[in-house]
């Protein structure tokens, strides 16, 4: 037997697609978010309350990745913003080709601000870059405020966590400063907001947080 | 659960490297996964068994090595070993942090060749 050396990333693939896609969002002037979150944590409700935030400032426009269904397009399209649904077939995140078909579908001309709103899950999503200029994530109270530790990949990857249903804390076990804290022991750049999408709180500094983003990446 | 899609990409790494020497059957693929890497080695496994039969992988074994995480602090320079995800530096405190090690999720090398260099191989 002799050894072949190979050192090859399983990712590389999809890093090479991801680079089409920040080339692509660049020439077009579009910046664009990714939202990640275990499942039910909130990334429709985020972007249904989100959007009409941000009327007259910027025109955005939405993917929005399912393993199944279309239900959460239709939900958004109601807001009358372009929005194309990925159905991923059983895949349990969205990648790089997976959003390159998705932005040819998309009148990209017409657009300047892009959410991807990820396929329900706290680990798979982190692993794949789909060429965003920021990731996002969602944890809500009812999950539990030891997710941090547990699936700290994309605690690490994100630039925001926003711990929502933060309207739930007195009917649940959660520990608000140990999630904090444990989240900034694995990314002590995270911006933490807490936000309910029911009640309305915090998406004041959420929306604000968008409006310095959006502008530090267009002097870029 | 992404291995499938990760199995596709190391199968096709595989067949081109086994592909270009044609030295024979691949025995042996040896993988690098980082503490840190999103995926799990199990899946993996059962994800190699299933989609390796009729690719040049059929019949190898895979072999997983672990990478732990390794952090470089980028005011100090010092390097470490964190435990329990804790990216802060342990020498001067500081939080720009890189990671050096522990992302890994590649095929590091393969083993090719017939049984007979095998055997002489491990008596060597």
């Amino acid at each position: 037997m002799h050894e072949i050396r190979i050192g090859e990333d399983l990712r590389e693939k999809n890093e090479a697609i991801a680079d089409e896609n920040r080339k692509l969002l660049s020439a077009k002037r579009i910046v664009s978010i990714n939202v990640m979150s275990a499942p039910g944590a909130g990334k429709t409700s985020l972007l249904l309350r989100t959007i009409p935030l941000l009327k007259g400032r910027h025109a955005v426009g939405v993917i929005e990745g399912d393993i199944q269904t279309t239900s959460d397009a239709k939900k958004i399209a109601v807001l009358g913003v372009p929005v194309y649904q990925i159905e991923t077939g059983g895949v349990c995140h969205l990648d790089a080709a997976m959003v390159h078909s998705a932005l040819h579908q998309l009148d990209l001309d017409s657009i300047d601000l892009l959410f991807v709103e990820n396929v329900g899950n706290l680990v798979c999503p982190a692993e794949f870059d789909l060429g965003e200029d920021a990731r996002i994530m969602l944890l809500s109270v009812s999950e539990g405020d030891d997710k941090p530790k547990k699936y700290p990949l994309m605690f690490r990857e994100s630039r925001v966590l926003l711990l929502n249903k933060i309207d739930l804390v007195p009917y649940v076990a959660f520990d608000i400063e140990k999630a904090r804290r444990e989240s900034l022991e694995i990314n002590p750049k995270l911006d933490i907001i807490e936000i309910s999408c029911t009640t309305g709180a915090g998406l004041d500094r959420w929306v604000s947080w968008i409006d310095a983003f959006v502008e530090s990446a267009r002097r870029r | 659960m992404h291995e499938t899609s990760l199995m596709k990409n190391l199968l096709a790494i595989v067949d081109r490297a086994a592909g270009v020497e044609g030295n024979g059957p691949v025995r042996v693929v040896h993988l690098r996964i980082g503490e840190m890497a999103g995926v799990s080695e199990d899946a993996l496994r059962f994800a190699f068994d299933v989609m390796a039969k009729g690719t040049a992988a059929e019949g190898a074994s895979l072999d997983v090595e672990k990478v732990p995480l390794q952090i470089r602090c980028a005011a100090c320079g010092a390097n470490s070993n964190p435990s329990d995800f804790v990216f802060i530096c342990p020498a001067c405190g500081s939080c720009d942090i890189e990671i050096l090690a522990g992302r890994e999720m590649e095929v590091d090398y393969i083993l090719v060749g017939d049984r007979a260099t095998e055997s002489e191989d491990s008596g060597a």
